[in-house]
């Protein structure tokens, strides 16, 4: 089995290194070794997976006399697995896509170290091979960002990227140095274990290290995976190949929700921290998703939309749900690089045939045109507010009949109900003859889907975490004051009802305020300038870089 | 000799403002890349000769001093366009911060290995800013651009290069930075966030320096790119570079 870790690790490795040998003489066979190398690769990790699956131990392998370590415990297991996965389709299709390009060799050379660089941080068993994967993940992403070097901009954007992963690789690296300090050890497995065994051992600097090493953690994970304020990077870097957007997309943005999942034992014990977390991600998840809303290039909107997808990511380790956050990953990792993969097949199709059926959704999500005969409005709001939510506590009594009593499962549910009533809302708004055909769609649709999220997130959570008390510990760190808890659920739920009523009424009547149109245009403003984020970034750039050269004028450039 | 004329003395070979100056004065007046290099070898090892020979107690002071003028040169870095005065800069950054290393205490040998593993790769770029110099007229970032279309073997070990010099896993100056930041954190937190912003910088100006070189349209001036014996050559070192930076981090992690 040892040999069998090993394998799975270096094989991309090997990859690259006689590609970047044999470049020359393998010519455009380069891509079809590194395929045979990823496939390999992945069936090894798949039976890695399915012999964790079946109850075998947790592996580790310390590499020679080093304090490095392979660690391939569920998460390991199941990450490699997943990104062997979505770096083999990425492979796959960059063989004819990247054809044309000159350095055709050199692409599949980045591509194979990032996917042992993303390998080595989800199997790292010590901080220090999970610092050196997490810094080379930044550093490869970048020059496979700027693979078309006769771009500015490529680069421009690639630098953003670089530069808002160095500033999340320093909380990490201080994390490590505090924990080895701390404990005297870098293995993972150790200092977890002291963790669990005594929290509140070491003090820095007042505070307690668990809840430092947490937040410095998070602080790592925000940056890596587009939370507010250190998410400018994402939007702006599509001028890479599609390939790697796909990639950065479907895989490596998820990282920081990896990263609070491998210190799950120190979030455990820094409740603050998880809550602080919570709000982060909620932040996001809510401004990535106006910003994307408002966007007229599609690509930004994409990019706006993982960002989104992320901060509800971070929002559920936020809430205890930290199994959850790995199905979300996957599940989105998956969806996303779809669409990044096939966005070349739509564009042609629309090429070959720019007769888009005006259909029932068309008219509707195109022209902007709701439905005109409308059904009772009281009986429709009954029935968008309660069939989301009888699917959905149905679906989890399923599973486990005190799931009500953690306060992160009803959050949860608190989105699950505000998406289900949003998607029925919305069926019922469209142009359709047959009003009650489309819903019992959308419902039967929505059952599926409730059905699909709970029953594989459970299974998530009993392969991740099998330890009820651990997954109880999560959700009971993450928990809030009661009161506090029900007054945010209750304020929350008024103002999504209140603005869907609104809504109804507005365009029930044609109403329109007209002394507050100039508010809403200054608002639209407001977004789409991204909240000027960006032009505060570059100015405070632009102001550092102008430091720096006076200084260099005043000390005559010694 | 007083301390602090010895302090002052051995300010300019391990440098703290403003003896940094010095060496930046001399080494642009250096036309020769072979000089170049040697200059960039030999000089921090002088500045630790001095300190090491000595009873010298070295003040608090002087450590804060240090950590400025590293983080003073990794800001004024940003701004430079011309590969050797950037050579320079980065090497006045990297070699303020032995003195770190000398006042933690650390052995003789180990900081004399610090000082080779940071100086190594700014030898390499020297020498390949030579090979600029001698293709285009001058090593100017934002010039001519178009390096990576124009001469694609050249950038490929430039690129490595350039990330080696920045502190880049894994090389030695990495493994120098993060155990520079396990030794100071706990008992100096200040002391490691400066250290953790000129590592930030560093990749800043690192960045610039490669977009600035390889970044464009490939150049309409006929070049010659580096052949098969001068890539196995710099291949080699690159690798000896990474195993030693290896080594150093098993050594002192």
């Amino acid at each position: 089995m040892e040999q069998l870790i090993l394998l799975v690790a270096v094989l991309p490795l090997i990859s690259a290194v006689l590609i970047q040998l044999f470049d020359r003489p393998l010519g455009r066979s380069t891509a079809r070794f590194s395929v045979a190398i990823t496939t390999l690769s992945f069936l090894l990790s798949a039976v890695l997976l399915l012999a964790a699956l079946t109850g075998e131990e947790s592996q580790s392998l310390q590499l020679g006399n080093s304090s490095a370590i392979l660690l391939f415990d569920p998460l390991g297991t199941l990450l490699a697995t997943i990104i062997l996965g979505i770096s083999l389709i990425v492979h796959l299709y960059s063989v004819r896509y990247m054809a044309e390009e000159a350095a055709y060799g050199q692409f599949f050379v980045l591509l194979d170290l990032m996917t042992a660089a993303l390998l080595f941080m989800v199997i790292a068993g010590d901080l220090i091979t999970l610092v050196i994967a997490w810094y080379l993940v930044g550093v490869l992403l970048y020059f496979l960002l700027g693979q078309d070097t006769r771009s500015q901009t490529a680069y421009r954007f690639a630098f953003w990227t670089l530069i808002t992963y160095r500033i999340g690789d320093l909380p990490l690296i201080l994390a490590a140095a505090l924990l080895y300090n701390a404990y005297d050890t870098w293995s993972l497995t150790v200092i977890f274990n002291q963790i669990v065994a005594n929290p509140d051992a070491h003090q820095f600097l007042g505070f307690s290290l668990t809840d430092v090493v947490a937040a410095l953690v998070g602080l790592a994970a925000f940056a890596r995976s587009a939370q507010f304020l250190l998410h400018t990077w994402l939007p702006y870097t599509m001028d890479g190949p599609t390939p790697v957007s796909a990639l950065m997309h479907a895989g490596i943005v998820n990282a920081g929700g990896f990263l609070i999942n491998r210190f799950a034992p120190v979030f455990a014990n820094s409740g603050d921290v998880l809550n602080m977390i919570f709000i982060v991600g909620l932040l996001t998840a809510i401004l990535g998703s106006v910003l994307m809303l408002t966007q007229n290039d599609i690509k930004k909107a994409l990019g706006y939309s993982t960002m989104g997808q992320m901060g509800f990511m971070i929002m559920e380790c936020g809430i205890g749900a930290f199994s959850l956050a790995i199905y979300h990953m996957f599940a989105h990792g998956v969806f996303k690089g779809t669409m990044f993969l096939s966005a070349g097949s739509v564009i042609n199709n629309a090429r070959d045939n720019d007769g888009i059926p005006k259909d029932e959704l068309y008219t509707f999500a195109v022209e902007k045109q709701p439905n005109k005969a409308r059904k009772p409005w009281l009986l429709m709001a009954a029935i968008t507010l309660a069939v989301p939510l009888v699917v959905l506590v149905l679906a989890h009594l399923l599973i486990a009949e005190d799931y009500f009593q953690k306060q992160g499962a009803v959050i949860l549910l608190f989105f699950g109900w505000v998406t289900g009533a949003q998607l029925i809302f919305a069926t019922y708004r469209m142009r359709t003859q047959n009003i009650w055909r489309m819903v019992g769609l959308s419902v039967l649709s929505l059952v599926v889907v409730v059905l699909g999220y709970v029953f594989i997130s459970h299974a998530f959570d009993l392969f991740l975490y099998p330890d009820p008390a651990f997954r109880a510990q999560l959700y009971t760190a993450a928990t809030i004051d009661i009161l506090r808890f029900d007054v945010l659920v209750a304020i929350t739920a008024l103002i999504i009802v209140s603005g869907w009523g609104i809504t109804y009424y507005s365009e029930q009547n044609g109403y329109r305020r007209q002394k507050n149109k100039h508010l809403w245009l200054n608002f639209y403003a407001l977004i789409s300038r991204e909240f000027y984020i960006t032009d505060i970034y570059t100015r405070l750039a632009r102001l550092i870089l102008s430091i720096s050269a006076r200084l260099n004028i005043w000390m005559r450039w010694l | 000799m007083p301390d602090l004329m010895y302090i002052l003395l051995a300010g300019i070979f391990l440098p703290l403002f403003p003896m940094s100056m010095v060496f930046n004065a001399i080494f642009d007046k250096v036309k020769y890349a072979w000089l170049r290099a040697l200059l960039i070898i030999a000089w921090p090892l002088v500045g630790l000769l001095l300190v090491l020979n000595s009873d010298l107690v070295i003040p608090h002071w002087v450590m804060t001093l240090a950590l400025g003028t590293s983080l003073l040169y990794a800001l004024r870095l940003l701004t430079l366009r011309e590969v050797n005065q950037w050579s320079g800069f980065l090497a006045t950054s990297l070699w303020g911060l032995l003195w770190l290393t000398l006042f933690q205490g650390d052995s003789a040998v180990l900081i004399i290995w610090f000082a080779i593993g940071m100086s190594l790769p700014l030898v390499l770029l020297v020498l390949l800013s030579a090979f600029l110099e001698k293709q285009f007229g001058a090593a100017y970032t934002d010039l001519y651009g178009g390096l990576a279309r124009t001469v694609p073997r050249f950038t490929a070990i430039l690129i490595t290069v350039i990330m080696a010099a920045v502190a880049t896993p894994l090389f030695p100056t990495f493994f120098i930075m993060f155990d520079m930041v396990v030794e100071t954190v706990s008992v100096m937190p200040l002391y490691a966030m400066a250290l953790l912003l000129i590592w930030l910088l560093w990749s800043w100006a690192g960045a610039r320096l490669v977009q600035g070189l390889i970044v464009g349209r490939q150049s309409k001036v006929k070049v010659v790119d580096f052949g098969g014996p001068t890539i196995g050559f710099y291949s080699i070192v690159i690798l000896a570079l990474a195993f030693s930076g290896i080594y150093m981090g098993m050594v002192i992690l």
